[in-house]
C-alpha cells in the first residue's frame, strides 16, 4: 500500500459527558473532520481499560484516542485523572516494546468544543498517516 | 552469614504458638543448587529449615496462592496466622500486598533475614553443570564457598550474584516481627543502565528485539503464578466473556499478554525477579518491569512497597501529574 492511499483506522473512546457531546456538537455545527475515526462511547475516560487499547490495536486500529472531560470537570469527579496516569504509563510501555507511542493519544474535549474535537481528529489522522499502518501486534486469524 | 541456630530457635518459638498454622521457609533441595520452599507445621520440622545464598524464592506468593475452599455447614474458619521467612526484597512484596489490602498484617508473623544477596541459578549452573547431589554453598566475606565431591571452590560473589542483588537498595526487611542477625549497612544503588541504553534504540530495533523474545513465549503463565503481586481471583487472560487474549500462541497474543502483565505490575512490582527466573523460554521480563519502575519514579515520584499507609499508584492521582502528551 502506498503512503497516499493509506486510510488510517482510528478508534476513539469518548466519554459520555464531555467528549462525546463535543463530537456531537462538531456534527451539528457541520464542522468537517476526517472520516477515519470510529467512536465508541464510554461512560467515563476512567472506564477505559488499557486492555481496550491493546485489543483495538490488535483488531485493526492504527491509532487509539481517549477523550475525557477537562481536569476538574469529570462527571465522576476524578475519573479522568486516573485515566491520565494509566495512559501515561501505557504509552511508555508501548514505546519500550517498539510500538510508536503516538498511536495512543489522549485529549480533553468539553461538550462546547466541537471545533477542538475536529482539530484533534485532524491532527491524529495526519500523525497516523505519517507513522503508517500498525503491523506489529495485528491479530492474524489463519483458519 | 545468617546464624542458622538463631533462625531455628526463633522459628521453633513461633511454630509452637497456638495461633500459628505453619511457617514457610526453605529446606535443602534434592539435587544441585536447588533449594525448596518448605512448610513447617510442628517443631519436628524446624531442623530442616535453612537459609543459604541459594534461597532465591520469594515466599510471599504462598499466602496468596493458598486456596480458600468453601466451608462445610457449622465449620469454623481457620484464622490461624502464617509464619513467613523473608529477605529484604520479599518484605517489600508483603508491604505492597498489605497496602492493596490483599493480606492483613495481623494474619502474618514475619521472620526477617538481612540478606547479602542470593545466587543466580543460571550463572552457577553454567559454572558447575550437571550436579546430581545437593551442594552446600556458604558465604565467607567476599566469596562463596562451594563444596563439590570433596573439592572446595572459592568464587568471588560478584560473579554469581543475581543482578538485582548487586544493586539492592533494601537488603534489610522493612517489616518483620523477629529479625535474625544484625542489619546490613552497605547498600547498593538502583541504576537503570540497561534500560537507558535500550531507550536509545530506534522503534524498529526495539520491536525486532521484543518480537524475537515474545515469539518464544509458550504462555505457560509461570511468570503469573510465581509473582506475589499477581493474585486476581480471575486473571484477565482466563476470562472468556469478554475474551481479551485468545488462547492461541502467536506473536500478537503473546505481546498482548506481556504488555498487560507488565502494565498490571506498574507501580507494584518490587523487582524480586522471580518471573524471569521461572520463565522456561528465557524472556527478559525484568527488563519490562524495570522500565516501568523507572518511568513511574520519574513521572510520579513513586516507589512501591515502602509504606503500608500509602495508596497504590493507579488508585490515586495528583493534579500536577505529567500531561505533556495530552492534545
Amino acid at each position: 500500500m502506498s503512503k497516499d492511499s493509506f486510510k488510517p483506522n482510528i478508534v476513539a473512546f469518548l466519554c459520555n459527558w464531555c467528549s462525546y457531546a463535543g463530537a456531537d456538537l462538531a456534527g451539528t455545527s457541520r464542522i468537517e473532520y476526517p472520516p477515519n475515526v470510529k467512536v465508541i462511547r464510554v461512560m467515563c475516560s476512567g472506564r477505559v481499560n488499557p486492555m481496550f487499547v491493546v485489543n483495538a490495536l490488535q483488531e485493526g486500529a492504527d491509532g487509539v484516542l481517549i477523550g475525557g472531560c477537562h481536569p476538574g470537570d469529570c462527571h465522576y469527579i476524578q475519573g479522568n485523572y486516573f485515566a491520565k496516569r494509566r495512559t501515561a504509563v501505557l504509552k511508555k510501555l508501548l514505546e519500550h516494546i517498539g510500538i510508536d507511542e503516538r498511536r495512543v493519544r489522549m485529549t480533553w474535549v468539553s461538550a462546547a468544543e466541537g471545533k477542538k474535537f475536529a482539530d484533534v481528529i485532524k491532527e491524529i489522522t495526519e500523525d497516523i498517516k505519517k507513522i503508517g499502518p500498525m503491523q506489529q501486534i495485528r491479530r492474524k486469524n489463519n483458519w | 552469614m545468617v546464624n542458622l541456630n538463631k533462625l531455628r530457635e526463633e522459628a521453633n518459638k513461633i511454630v509452637n504458638r497456638d495461633d500459628i498454622k505453619y511457617i514457610i521457609g526453605w529446606e535443602k533441595g534434592t539435587y544441585g543448587f536447588q533449594v525448596t520452599p518448605f512448610f513447617a507445621t510442628t517443631s519436628d520440622d524446624i531442623d530442616k529449615l535453612i537459609f543459604s545464598p541459594l534461597c532465591i524464592h520469594n515466599l510471599t506468593v504462598f499466602p496468596m496462592l493458598e486456596e480458600k475452599l468453601p466451608m462445610r455447614k457449622g465449620a469454623e474458619e481457620d484464622t490461624r496466622k502464617i509464619g513467613l521467612v523473608v529477605k529484604g526484597c520479599d518484605s517489600r512484596a508483603i508491604i505492597q500486598i498489605i497496602q492493596e489490602k490483599g493480606l492483613n498484617r495481623d494474619d502474618l508473623v514475619i521472620i526477617g533475614i538481612p540478606c547479602t544477596g542470593v545466587i543466580d541459578p543460571k550463572k552457577i549452573n553454567e559454572k558447575f553443570p550437571n550436579q546430581t547431589k545437593p551442594v552446600n554453598v556458604e558465604e565467607y566475606e567476599k566469596y562463596f564457598i562451594i563444596k563439590i565431591n570433596g573439592k572446595t571452590h572459592k568464587i568471588l560473589k560478584e560473579e554469581l550474584l543475581m543482578n538485582k542483588c548487586k544493586q539492592c537498595e533494601f537488603p534489610n526487611p522493612l517489616v518483620y516481627d523477629v529479625l535474625i542477625g544484625p542489619e546490613i549497612k552497605n547498600k547498593g544503588k538502583n541504576i537503570y543502565k540497561n534500560i537507558e541504553s535500550f531507550k536509545k534504540k530506534s522503534l524498529k530495533e526495539k520491536w525486532e528485539y521484543w518480537e524475537k523474545q515474545f515469539d518464544k513465549c509458550i504462555r505457560c503463565y509461570a511468570c503469573r503464578n510465581v509473582c506475589p503481586m499477581c493474585y486476581c481471583e480471575e486473571c484477565m487472560v482466563d476470562q472468556l466473556n469478554p475474551q481479551w487474549v485468545r488462547r492461541s500462541v502467536n506473536v500478537s497474543e503473546n505481546t498482548a499478554w506481556n504488555i498487560m502483565r507488565a502494565f498490571h505490575l506498574a507501580g507494584r512490582c518490587i523487582d524480586c525477579g522471580e518471573c524471569e527466573r521461572v520463565c522456561p523460554a528465557g524472556i527478559p521480563l525484568v527488563k519490562l518491569n524495570k522500565k516501568l519502575e523507572k518511568e513511574v519514579i520519574e513521572m510520579f515520584d513513586y516507589t512501591p512497597g515502602l509504606d503500608v499507609e500509602e495508596k497504590p499508584l493507579l488508585a490515586m492521582f495528583k493534579p500536577e501529574d505529567p500531561e505533556e502528551f495530552i492534545l
